[in-house]
């Protein structure tokens, strides 16, 4: 019987074998969500790049990678709510030896691959827009750092949600708060000294910045890489200890 | 050891008004099957999730496999598979897909999976749709998908909650036939159901839930003696009236043109002769565990009334 042998199983191949079910075998059946799904975070890079005559290319490539990090991340919260709430899915993992925090990864890592075309374009882009060959690992760092804390952050919303039509509209408002109103598409010198405080307590404003940065674009005096780093990695590691003691596996 | 030790649980949902479950003991051996039994709203579901971890008690303790579901839900979930009430596989992936890799999840080898899922699916016959996505299956298939994973993962305790709802009468048999196979193994099963001819098919134990309380518990003879009349006789009501019946016993409408006669072995044979004496027809059959629940909870299981069901399940 399997569960004896349980305590030698890795979580690690728990979470890739949901992101295997979830992920790989869907697309193999429906490769057309792939498009769907590559296509949706170039809309505003079109836009800015047809509007603003391409002066603002590089915000609006740095920009488009942090919400398309965010769209994904986030997009863990409806899935999740959505084998909760319509397939009972969840019922099945939360009675059995997988820990809420595998299901997570699994279900995050079958997220960042119906995003991978998307994420890849950009990711090029990015570089092609001027970052050095040796500012690889920090971009790297950068989508990773957004990518894990919007799906814990996803994780955490979705459980707490009853229905799936709740989890859509926090998940819009949540995206909205974080990758429209920061300044990531947008250059943060315009924002006003008063509300610096605040756009900088973002994590997204930090990955904007950061993309921005290694496109060697200028970037405020008061910023530096290691600030946006600290930043970043500390809504990480909050947004997964969240995820782990306050997101809810078991219904109360 | 016993499977379920519960003691005085009480669940009250948030923003309710009255508990969904009150103060409710249990004990269900191993190696049984243990069925709860009743309308939907009864509290069945809200059972189920607590002892399956899945859902936390509002007072009260329950120990599964010995292991206090409060504080080591972790050795439990090693332990115990479920059918959760109203599940359904996803779209996309077929009946192979699930079960293996469901149990590769669970930690079995590839080669141990392969050998598991391909028993399952033969046992439930759905090995020959074995690579037909969900969404072209029958309902009833997808049901058995959820089920093939439950059992494929041979956890010592089994919840099946409402297993065969939407099954056809076929299929249902194909579910009972596993469920039988579980329990020759030794292996314990907590059941619910609002079929009668399920629970009495495989139940070795039984309790009698509504409105959130345990009306009654016992295996179905010990049920069957919560009437004192051991016999039932149908009989015609055109051609007689329950006046005249009342002589030999107590009487209920059934509201399909029969008379339900509750009454003892001796006085059914005299009912037998009133009926033949007056070429009625009639039928006679022990006490049933539709009879007891009907006794019990005073209206068929299949009257649900509108308040009936739970914000997390039908039971």
């Amino acid at each position: 019987m399997a569960l004896a042998r349980h305590d030698s199983i890795l979580p690690l191949r728990q979470a890739f074998l949901i992101a295997y079910v979830t992920g790989i075998l869907w697309l193999r059946r429906n490769p057309i969500s792939l498009v769907f799904t590559a296509i949706s975070p170039f809309s505003l890079l079109f836009v800015l790049y047809v509007v603003s005559g391409g002066v603002y290319t590089h915000l609006a490539v740095a920009g488009s990678l942090v919400m398309a990090l965010v769209g994904y991340g986030l997009a863990l919260g409806q899935d999740i709510s959505f084998y909760k709430t319509e397939y009972k899915i969840q019922d099945i993992f939360v009675a059995s030896p997988v820990s809420p925090l595998t299901y997570m990864m699994g279900l995050a890592l079958s997220e960042l691959l119906f995003g991978l075309p998307a994420l890849l374009v950009l990711a090029s882009l990015v570089i092609y827009f001027g970052a050095p060959i040796a500012s690889i690992p920090f971009l790297a760092a950068t989508i990773l750092l957004t990518w894990g804390s919007m799906s814990a952050m996803g994780f955490f919303l979705s459980s707490h949600m009853l229905h799936m039509r709740n989890a859509t509209q926090v998940i819009s408002f949540v995206n909205v708060i974080l990758a429209v109103l920061p300044p990531v598409f947008y250059s943060v010198t315009i924002v006003p000294e008063a509300l610096k405080p605040l756009v900088y307590a973002l994590p997204t404003t930090h990955a904007s910045l950061m993309l921005q940065y290694i496109m060697e674009q200028p970037t405020p005096p008061e910023w530096s890489p290691a600030f946006g780093f600290a930043v970043q990695f500390a809504y990480l590691i909050g947004f997964i200890a969240l995820a782990k003691t306050k997101a809810l596996w078991r219904e109360t | 050891m016993l499977a379920i030790d519960a003691v005085s649980v009480t669940k009250v949902y948030k923003g309710a008004t009255k508990p969904a479950l009150e103060a409710v003991s249990l004990k269900v051996e191993s190696g049984k099957v243990f069925t709860l039994l009743g309308r939907n709203g009864a509290g069945k579901t809200t059972f189920v999730r607590m002892c399956a971890t899945q859902l936390a008690p509002t007072s009260g303790t329950i120990r599964v496999l010995g292991y206090d579901v409060a504080r080591q839900a972790r050795e439990i979930r090693d332990l115990i598979s479920v059918v959760p009430q109203e599940g359904r596989p996803l779209r996309a992936l077929t009946p192979w897909d699930h079960v293996y890799n469901w149990l590769q999840i669970r930690g079995e080898s590839r080669q141990v999976a392969k050998e598991k899922t391909e028993s399952i699916l033969r046992k439930l016959e759905l090995y020959d749709a074995r690579d037909r996505p969900a969404m072209n299956l029958s309902g009833g298939m997808k049901q058995k998908v959820l089920v093939a994973m439950a059992m494929a993962a041979e956890a010592q305790l089994l919840f099946l909650d409402e297993p065969t709802i939407g099954l056809d009468p076929v299929s249902r048999r194909q579910v009972w036939s596993a469920i039988n196979d579980w329990k020759s193994r030794g292996q314990s099963i907590l059941l619910t159901t609002h079929y009668m001819d399920e629970a009495e098919m495989l139940s070795d134990y039984v309790v009698i839930v509504d409105n959130g309380k345990t009306l009654a518990q016992g295996t179905i003879q010990e049920l069957r003696k919560v009437i004192p009349q051991n016999i039932r006789v149908d009989i015609s009501a055109d051609g007689t009236d329950q006046e005249s019946l009342r002589t030999y016993g107590s009487v209920v409408d059934t509201g399909t043109g029969m008379l339900r006669v509750f009454t003892y072995e001796s006085a059914a044979r005299d009912l037998s002769d009133f009926a033949l004496k007056r070429n009625l027809s009639f039928n006679v059959s022990p006490v049933t565990l539709d009879d007891v629940f009907v006794y019990l909870v005073g209206r068929s299981i299949d009257k649900t009334d509108s308040n009936g069901a739970d914000r997390n399940g039908t039971g």
